[in-house]
């Protein structure tokens, strides 16, 4: 009780402190009033004249964005320091003599210059972009042509490099300036104009972990936009560098083994859903991207009618042809109707009332069993075998299997394919026939999947029907060695599905690389069970295939059959036979997949510890 | 049960001053954006005044009816502000990121705002309920610890200025009933030593997440730059000022939120030293007001509200003119009556309101 207790209760007391409060309150005012006295009276002049003259100009310094390496620690991506133009409209006297010097020397119009220069009118003193990545006769230019530039200069900055050329580049994504539309939205709305952004890829969905934070120096300049001293500085602080489940040499023998071809090519771990190797054919350039694109580049790229920047890995979608006999397969020995022994006669063709559907071989394949169906891709068998089944069942099953929903990438738009309606419910949609039932069987008509769905299927059969989540990015890394995420298999569900269907559907997957239509994939002492595909290409809106236009080529597959540790699934598209283009592909990729792996030719440049390179 | 001999009692210069300062909180407004090309800011002004308007009602109304009811429902009210801040916490976790506001229809409100009146009320019915028992510091524990655990709520929102303001608010009140500063003394020593010491043993990057855990708006380019401007915005301003429209450096965007935060700022490039003075003269006349209606109070809680209002205003006050000097560092606390805001409006007419309440029924107890 002692020291708190004064000599009056607290409650009389109240108004004695209250005054006390009020003598803080005018100590405090005193305070306020000599520091104002100060500023305004005694500094007034100056600050006067850096208010009138504004004479403090902010710069941003970029930060580096991280880098983005393959499971090993492979550098797939880095920055390389780049020299960008720039120029501060305040400080430009003579807008059109400048304007014309600086064009001469990028060798632009003097128009654009112009006009760039009167958009930042509007900010006079916020230094203006006019041209990135000069190169270097550009930058001799600039410097010598100093005086005759007031109020433009040179800025170092990173930007993205590519030590490994185009490698993945739809998987990783390109960089560049935030744009007009982009800067409208919520989502972006710290983002200054200029300001680099993840435009794909993983560069996009982890925008936000590689691209660390900018800093900034505030400069003192003279009445000619000349710096005088610098009055602070925060240093930028570099992105977090991202590992991805990629390997770099897989990943490099599956592009060279699909030269030429247009399409793509998936390797996952069966049992994970790391994607170890992803190519989408026709690709672009990212350094384009990472250089201030001119608006015709832009407009070429996107509206190239081969969609280069599209990743076909899993934003196309196609016919999934004979890769569909395996879910009518697992379809009719799940519901029982097909045993492995149940046999139809394949004499070449097969009528539906007087409707004619052909085989692929003329001739016919003579009496099958279901494992012989499958080995040789038989159709007349599925078609026989897809009406025995129904159409209800089919879409069940491959509803389990994951057709019909997206992967669960995360890496932007996802196509979910598409399966058959047998009950139309749009008024004037023709009734489901059984017709069309055959056509499905055999995966047309109805049936459109993306590459990376039947990847997923595959992958289902090979580790015992467990659907994972495809993923790319292992671990995020901070510069300063902090595990700022990193990632686990996720196992989204288990088929309901007898363990002997899908033993039996990987011994018949064997078949068809060891003695049927996918031997073209064979690899001396890896035993990969697979499954060719020839999708039929029908332009929209006509009836019936153009002769000039070739099929789609599928080769989805697995390996160790006993024991799998990689699924690859390739698409050739307009490549014919999947066993004659696609087949030979995935053999390269489980060639590199599964070679000794040699230490690698350039030294990583983080020293990552071994335990974290290590799965 | 409103008695017309009320009318009598009420403090129609403290009310004159109060109405004369958001008025002038208008016009810095309107004049601070009157070159902004933002259709959105160009309207803030009038966005304002509207608030203003309410904020004049709800003063209104908060004269009406005694503030005896206020006590009644105290814990209450404070219980139900407690609820709001923890929705707004699960509301932002499912949300992205930092969420300070609820949103009902149109209207969108901060909780904590309205948590500085809110925990003056709890801690003048608590401390009200045992004025005989004041003496012992152990009185002290309980409201202690409930302001620590509402001020923890408000950072982890995260809001920094508001959690401090509510600490200092308490700890003045409690200083104010007598709590010796020499229990305060070791609390603020071990704290003193202490945080320097965590500090230098965290790693670079832990201290990078704490500051900006504590201050997401902590601009990149660094709350440096805003001092800085600030500083040339009040330092250009003079002994007279550059007069009404003519503050270039507030208007040309070289300061940031200058319609919020930083509005003194854009009154001390017009109007100078003695504008700065005149201001500051008023608020000093507001808080002297609020210390008095407190003293004269014959109710013990009535005191207690009035003082624990014009503590939180005065305080205040004080913080956001010296983050504007650079004699703070930054953290968003907005300068009563003039910044721009809706929430703040309306509590800070709200708390004047019921100041006058107490002042108009100092006789009536």
């Amino acid at each position: 009780m002692r020291g708190t207790l004064r000599h009056r209760s607290p409650v009389q007391a109240l108004p004695v402190r209250l005054r006390k409060a009020l003598l803080c309150v005018g100590i405090g005012c005193l305070v306020l009033l000599l520091r104002l006295w100060y500023l305004q009276i005694l500094e007034g002049d100056r600050y006067f004249t850096l208010a009138t003259n504004n004479r403090l100009r902010l710069r941003v310094v970029e930060a580096p964005r991280g880098f983005i390496l393959d499971r090993h620690g492979e550098v797939l991506v880095e920055n390389r320091p780049t020299f960008d133009l720039y120029a501060t409209p305040e400080d430009v006297k003579n807008p059109q003599e400048v304007a014309a010097t600086v064009a001469e020397i990028l060798k632009v119009a003097p128009g654009d210059i112009e006009a760039r220069l009167a958009e930042g009118r509007t900010r006079p003193y916020q230094p203006l972009l006019i041209r990135k990545d000069l190169d270097e006769a550009m930058m001799v230019s600039v410097e010598e042509r100093r005086l005759d530039l007031p109020g433009v200069n040179l800025r170092i900055r990173p930007i993205r490099a590519y030590p490994s050329g185009g490698t993945a580049a739809n998987l990783l994504g390109y960089v560049s300036e935030v744009n007009q539309a982009q800067l409208q939205r919520e989502e972006f709305r710290d983002f200054r104009p200029g300001e680099s952004l993840g435009q794909s890829g993983v560069e996009r969905r982890f925008d936000a972990f590689i691209r660390g934070v900018d800093g900034g120096e505030q400069i003192e300049v003279d009445a000619r936009g000349r710096a005088l001293r610098l009055v602070s500085r925060i240093d930028p602080r570099s992105g977090a560098n991202v590992f991805l489940t990629i390997d770099r040499k897989v990943q490099e023998a599956a592009e060279a083994a699909f030269a030429g071809k247009k399409g793509t090519v998936v390797a996952m771990n069966p049992t994970t859903g790391e994607i170890v190797a992803m190519v989408s054919r026709p690709s672009f350039d990212p350094n384009l991207f990472a250089q201030r694109l001119s608006g015709d580049e832009w407009q070429r790229i996107a509206t190239d009618a081969s969609h280069p920047l599209q990743n076909r890995a899993f934003q196309a979608q196609y016919p999934p042809g004979s890769i569909f006999k395996l879910i009518v397969a697992i379809a009719g020995l799940e519901s029982g109707v097909l045993t492995p022994e149940t046999k139809f006669n394949c004499p070449g063709q097969f009528y539906l009332g007087n409707v004619k559907f052909d085989d692929w071989k003329k001739g016919g394949h003579g009496a099958l069993d279901l494992r012989g169906a499958i080995v040789n891709s038989c159709n007349v068998y599925f078609y026989q075998a897809g009406l025995r089944v129904g159409i209800d069942e089919i879409v069940r099953v491959s509803r389990a299997f994951g057709l019909g929903e997206a992967p669960g990438l995360g890496l932007g738009d996802e196509a979910k394919g598409n399966l058959p309606n047998p009950q139309p419910r749009r008024r004037g949609e023709p009734p489901w026939t059984a017709g069309n039932t055959v056509n499905a069987s055999i995966g047309q008509g109805a049936v459109v999947t993306s590459p990376m769905q039947l990847l997923t299927v595959v992958s289902a059969i090979a580790n015992g029907g467990t659907i994972y989540r495809p993923w790319v990015v292992k671990k995020i890394v901070a510069l300063s060695g902090e595990v700022l995420e990193s990632y686990e298999p996720e196992a989204l569900r288990q088929v309901n599905v007898k363990p002997e269907t899908l033993a039996f559907m990987r011994q018949a997957m064997l078949g068809v690389v060891e003695e049927g239509t996918g031997a073209r994939s064979k690899v001396p002492g890896v035993p990969i069970g697979g499954k060719t595909g020839t999708a039929q290409v029908v332009k929209k809106g006509e009836e019936k295939r153009s002769a000039d236009v070739k099929d789609h080529g599928w080769f989805v597959s697995f390996a160790p059959v006993d024991n799998p540790r990689l699924a690859v699934v390739v698409l050739v598209e307009n490549g014919g036979f999947g066993g004659l283009v696609a087949a030979p592909v995935a053999k390269a990729v489980y060639q590199a997949a599964f070679e000794a792996r040699q230490p690698p030719a350039r030294p990583p440049v983080f020293e990552p510890k071994e335990a974290e390179l290590e799965d | 049960m409103f008695d017309r001999r009320l009318l009598t009692y009420f403090d129609w210069s403290f009310a004159a001053a109060i109405l004369g300062m958001a008025c002038l909180g208008v016009l810095s407004i309107y004049s601070a954006n009157a070159l902004t090309t933002s259709p959105f800011r160009q309207t803030l002004h009038l966005r304002q005044l509207t608030w203003l308007a309410v904020g004049l009602c709800v003063l209104v109304l908060a004269c009406t009816a005694s503030y005896r009811n206020l006590a009644r429902f105290a814990y209450v009210i404070f219980g139900l502000n407690v609820f709001l801040l923890l929705v707004v916490l699960v509301l932002g976790k499912t949300g992205l990121g930092a969420q300070r506001w609820i949103r009902i229809g149109p209207i969108a409100f901060q909780p904590s705002e309205f948590m500085k009146l809110s925990l003056v009320l709890f801690l003048a019915r608590y401390f009200d309920d045992r004025r005989e028992i004041l003496h012992q510091p152990k009185t002290m524990l309980l409201p202690a610890g409930v302001t620590l655990a509402c001020a923890a709520l408000v950072l982890k929102q995260p809001d920094l200025g508001t959690a401090l303001l509510l600490v200092f608010n308490a700890t003045a009140i409690m200083l104010l009933l007598g709590l010796h500063w020499k229990y305060l003394l070791p609390l603020g020593i071990t704290g003193g030593v202490l945080a320097p010491l965590l500090w230098s043993f965290l790693k670079d990057y832990q201290r990078r997440r704490i500051l900006v855990y504590l201050n997401p708006d902590l601009d990149p380019l660094g709350a440096s730059y805003h001092i800085a401007q600030s500083k040339i915005a009040v330092g250009s301003g003079g002994a007279f000022g550059k007069g009404w429209m003519a503050a270039s450096q507030s208007q040309l965007n070289f300061l940031p939120m200058n319609h919020t935060d930083f509005l003194f700022a854009v009154l001390a490039e017009q109007w100078g030293f003695l504008g700065c003075l005149l201001v500051l003269l008023v608020y000093v006349y507001v808080i002297t007001r609020g210390f008095q209606i407190a003293g004269d109070s014959p109710d013990f809680f009535a005191s207690l509200l009035a003082t624990g209002i014009t503590t939180t205003l005065a305080v205040q006050v004080f913080i956001n003119v010296a983050m504007v000097l650079g004699m703070l560092p930054v953290v968003g606390i907005p300068l009563p009556l003039l910044s721009y805001g809706g929430s703040s409006m309306l509590i800070t007419m709200l708390s004047l309101g019921l100041l006058l309440n107490i002042h108009m029924r100092r006789f009536m107890y």
